[in-house]
């Protein structure tokens, strides 16, 4: 059979080219996003769980479908078991820049990296 | 090949709908072949089932293209038990925003693009799709915009293979008879 | 083609909604702080239009200043310090003759727990000063003479004195008075999503502006733990609300063991003991001032009894034992946890 060379047209190359620059791009702008500073893991609407990144840490957290466990330390944070089927939460590897998401969807965990300064859980103080 | 007293358009259709048929067919069975495959990382798939849209769209039209992807997000997701959950509606508007990104260039760039070009659209529009019908559903978090660009790099590259598959397979295809027969040479044959 | 054309059209408008909606520009914020009436007052503003919003801002911090000009009784030339000065009372400015009025009204209805007419108490105390001390009981005493519900009265923007020693203090009322009229700047420039914060009294105007990945919502306000420095005691969500606290964390002193704070028992003279913190959140920040002040005084039971009469104004309590009482509906203000 002929090489996909053989098929490509001028035009073919200027959209693959198109299409790998705006995904390095992005790649790159994700990478540069300053590293967060906090842990916090929602399920639906709830917040379930905020913790420093700087703390070395396991957590356990509830979902429908049972427990999915968590571990913080140096690298960031990351899904290590999960009741989820296909276990692509723990594939999703190693979160630890700013606006990182891990997300278990069967178990309705999402994990999200921000930072405090960023979004406190309130945004004034009375006192 | 029979002719007779068979009207010539009706004939045309019956053809383009056993085609478009075994299409759907191949594509379902390529989708379940792939959701079978050990992969590096669960949620990379090649998307070989985009090799029938490809085809239907090159050998028909938009609208064969249509057929094709729709019918086989819904079949599949019935053969794999999970129409209407979650992993259906990513599939569902994965499809959509792919079909309707390559029937749309497909028009617009003609023969200046081959089935390579725009099956790598036809693969990023997927991606987008996926991730937008997630934004919406699963996971309403903005944060999911982030692994779109991963994702989009991905499926330049299998986008590319798909492509490649399509256009010679299409070369093959467009060689046989069954697809060389335009209604006035079929008149011609007839008489 | 009988229905992919319509399928088609359905699919651009989708997409088309879908790219407006994301392309929607994002919202300015604002915030800017300056120092006045004793405290730090901080002003954010949210909205399309940079300049109209410093705009905005800046006729707030300037109708601010000039309502401390007139309400401050540092400042000599204000209308409290001439209040003060003078032996049967005088003509105010408007501003100052509706706060004197709002005033005069809590302290009716809590039966003097709120007083207008502290000015002594508090200088005799003196928590204004390097080093607060505890006065003796007959200079308490004459610092009391004459004060009430009825030492003050208001015909128009006349104020009447009962006894010439009296020594008007607006205290945090006045402060809670130029939130409030800071916010009505703001509205007058348009301005939809605003936060006014004078220490901690703070007005919400709208809701919390769209940000960077994050949607328009309710203001979030956290509550200061009485006790713990760095809790939060519980969080709020409102929008076109004041919510001030008042607590005997924010300014004390300890004497022999004994804690000594500025929020005080008119009957006593001394600092008020039933609560350690109150917070309420009501339609005007100058209602929320009084009101916290009254209800410090008056006690978890008592003070509930008067936010009863204040279908505009809810209440959290936090008891001298630590236990929380709330109006019946605080619950609507509560984030769910």
């Amino acid at each position: 059979m002929k090489t996909p060379w053989h098929f490509m047209t001028a035009g073919d190359w200027l959209v693959v080219l198109f299409l790998l620059t705006a995904a390095l791009a992005g790649i790159a702008w994700v990478a540069a996003a300053p590293e967060g500073t906090r842990v916090v893991v929602t399920s639906g609407e709830q917040t379930l769980f905020i913790a420093p990144l700087d703390q070395p840490r396991s957590v356990d957290l509830d979902g429908p479908l049972g427990q999915t466990h968590l571990v913080i330390d140096e690298q960031g944070v990351r899904i290590t078991r999960s009741p989820c089927p296909r276990k692509i939460c723990i594939s999703m590897g190693t979160a630890r820049h700013r606006g990182d998401l891990l997300a278990c969807v069967p178990n309705r965990i999402l994990v999200h990296i921000d930072s405090s300064a960023e979004e406190a859980p309130y945004d004034l103080l009375s006192r | 090949m029979t002719c007779s007293a068979v009207d010539t358009g009706e004939l045309t259709r019956a053809r383009r709908q056993v085609f478009l048929a075994l299409f759907i067919a191949v594509a379902v069975t390529l989708h379940l072949f792939e959701t079978l495959l050990p992969t590096p990382v669960p949620w990379l798939r090649l998307g070989l089932a985009n090799i029938m849209t490809l085809v239907a769209l090159y050998l028909y039209d938009g609208r064969g293209a249509w057929t094709v992807s729709l019918a086989r997000v819904g079949i599949g997701s019935i053969l794999l038990g999970r129409l209407f959950s979650p992993g259906f509606w990513l599939a569902l508007a994965g499809a959509i925003v792919a079909t309707s990104a390559m029937i749309i260039l497909y028009r617009v760039a003609g023969r200046r693009l081959s089935p390579i070009g725009i099956s790598a659209v036809g693969a990023a529009g997927h991606a987008l799709g996926q991730i937008l019908a997630a934004r919406l559903l699963v996971i309403q978090h903005e944060a999911i915009w982030q692994i779109l660009p991963l994702f989009l790099f991905f499926t330049v590259f299998s986008g590319i293979l798909t492509g490649w598959l399509a256009a010679g397979l299409l070369e093959q295809l467009k060689q046989h008879p069954a697809f060389q027969l335009t209604p006035g040479v079929q008149e011609r044959l007839c008489k | 083609m009988p229905w992919n054309r319509p399928l088609i059209i359905g699919l651009l408008v989708v997409l088309l909604a879908l790219t407006w909606w994301r392309l929607q520009p994002e919202d300015e914020e604002i915030r800017r702080s300056q120092l006045m009436m004793g405290t730090v007052v901080e002003i954010m503003a949210g909205g399309q239009g940079f300049d109209k919003l410093d705009a905005a801002v800046d006729a707030a911090f300037a109708e601010m200043a000039r309502l401390d000009k007139l309400l401050s009784s540092h400042n000599p030339d204000s209308d409290v310090s001439r209040l003060s000065q003078s032996d049967h009372g005088g003509d105010v400015a408007a501003a100052t003759a509706e706060v004197i009025a709002l005033g005069l009204e809590v302290a009716q209805r809590s039966d003097g727990a709120f007083d207008l007419t502290l000015g002594r108490l508090k200088s005799l105390w003196g928590f204004d000063q390097e080093t607060p001390t505890v006065p003796n009981r007959d200079a308490l005493a004459t610092a009391l003479a004459g004060i009430g519900p009825e030492a003050l009265s208001l015909e128009g923007q006349q104020v009447n004195k009962r006894a010439p020693q009296l020594q008007v203090d607006l205290g945090g009322i006045a402060k809670g008075y130029a939130v409030d009229r800071a916010i009505a700047v703001l509205k007058q420039y348009g301005v939809t999503s605003a936060a006014v914060n004078a220490g901690g009294d703070m007005y919400l105007l709208g809701q919390r502006s769209r940000r960077a990945k994050h949607p328009e919502r309710f203001w979030r306000i956290g509550l200061q733990h009485p006790r713990q420095k760095d809790a939060v005691l519980e969080t709020v969500q409102v929008r076109d609300r004041a919510v001030v606290t008042s607590g005997d964390y924010e300014r004390f002193f300890e004497q022999d063991g004994i804690r000594y704070h500025h929020i005080f028992d008119p009957q006593s003279g001394l600092p008020a003991r039933g609560c350690q913190s109150v917070t309420i959140i009501a339609d005007s920040v100058a209602l929320g001032d009084a009101l916290a002040t009254a209800v410090f005084v008056l006690g978890p039971q008592a003070g509930l009894l008067l936010l009863t009469q204040y279908p505009q104004a809810e209440g959290l309590i936090v008891a001298t034992d630590g236990s929380l009482h709330t109006s019946p509906g605080w619950a609507a203000y509560q984030v769910t946890p």
